[in-house]
């Protein structure tokens, strides 16, 4: 019979303990969504890289009038989006694009492993827990790196990544607590 | 042929295919704020090409999974489903299917109405099926912009069910978490 996480505090079940399958299935979820999130992340500054110069001068926007009616945007926010994305490289330090690549570069192959422990944990496999920490304390690592080059990097940078970061830092806490506190419950059975 | 859980190959293209869904929302949404693009305005090129390669990849990967989970269907798992929840998760996965493929076919479509071409990977150049018409190109969007909309509605709900499952530890998740 199943057992739910509700039933028993270390409930275990023929599946595997709850709080594992609890705790796997929230990586899962949250490692799908934190790919799809670093490896935007990692685009963004390939495309920053490769586009924009602190040495050359600011284009005009091109805005054709039936282009801004296929966008459903005004002349004033697609002149915008070129202060916008001018603004954004002004303000970024020259090491900024460098350390967030490689960040978000390792960000995404962590977040895709968790995705793989997860199931792991969910099936309950002896190699899931010691995995989970680790990854999730890789995880833990590179949000307070990513925050630490944040803090540095201004305050225009500073205002678009902190909270995201600081919010993705104390799940990753939350989770790496979850699985120690889970080899603690396992070992004292 | 019935198995404890579906394929691993089932598994590992299921997983793809829900990070590709989550990139391909979370990165169009940052690609849209980009400049429209000119001569000297490049911005789009990278991102819209890596979008459209990444769907084109999609509809191909969903292919395959379809496949191989008729070929390997998963023996059932006695659970305290209601019927009405039975239904509800087949409806989900029916039109989950139709809506991945629906939003890749239409991002083509509005995609193949522009003077842009798409060169997949980088390497394959496909031909042009249309000669580029805003009015087209604009009705295909709008229709790529609904379906993905109601894409993220039925991903929220498949998700909600596989956590529901996840928590009462009945065993149905487990079969698409084989490695």
């Amino acid at each position: 019979m199943a057992t739910s996480f509700f039933q028993s505090s270390s409930g275990s079940s023929a599946f595997g303990p709850a709080w594992a399958s609890s705790l796997g299935v929230v990586a899962i979820v949250l490692g799908v969504f934190l790919t799809g999130l670093h490896g935007t992340e990692w685009m963004k500054q390939v495309v920053m890289v490769n586009h924009y110069s602190d040495t050359m001068e600011k284009p005009a926007a091109d805005c054709p009038e039936e282009e801004l009616e296929e966008e459903g945007i005004s002349l004033a926010e697609c002149e915008f989006m070129v202060d916008h994305i001018w603004g954004l490289g002004l303000s970024t330090p020259d090491w900024f694009p460098g350390t967030q690549m490689t960040l978000a570069a390792i960000g995404t192959l962590l977040a895709f492993l968790s995705l793989i422990i997860g199931g792991a944990l969910v099936n309950f496999r002896p190699w899931a827990v010691p995995a989970a920490i680790t990854v999730f304390a890789g995880l833990t690592a590179v949000d307070a790196l990513q925050f630490a080059a944040v803090v540095n990097a201004g305050p225009i940078i500073r205002d678009i990544y902190l909270w995201n970061i600081l919010l993705w830092l104390l799940i990753h806490l939350l989770m790496l607590t979850g699985a120690i506190a889970g080899r603690h419950v396992e070992r004292s059975q | 042929m019935q198995n404890q859980g579906y394929s691993r190959t089932a598994v590992f293209l299921h997983w793809t295919i829900a990070v590709s869904i989550f990139f391909l929302f979370i990165s169009s949404w940052w690609m849209l704020g980009l400049p429209l693009p000119s001569k000297e305005l490049q911005f789009r090129a990278f991102p819209f090409q890596l979008h459209k390669n990444i769907g084109i990849t999609l509809v191909l990967l969903l292919f395959i999974l379809l496949y191989v989970r008729f070929k390997h269907r998963p023996a059932p798992v006695e659970s305290s489903m209601k019927p009405w929840m039975h239904k509800l998760a087949l409806a989900d996965h029916v039109l989950l299917y139709v809506l991945i493929l629906a939003t890749c076919v239409t991002g083509y479509l509005s995609s193949a109405h522009t003077k842009w071409d798409t060169v997949f990977w980088w390497v394959i150049e496909f031909p042009r099926i249309a000669a580029p018409n805003e009015d087209m190109n604009e009705f295909w969007g709008e229709l790529h912009l609904w379906t993905a909309w109601a894409l993220l509605a039925l991903v929220a709900v498949h998700i909600s069910g596989a956590v529901y499952h996840a928590f009462i530890n009945d065993g149905i998740v487990r079969r698409m978490m084989r490695w």
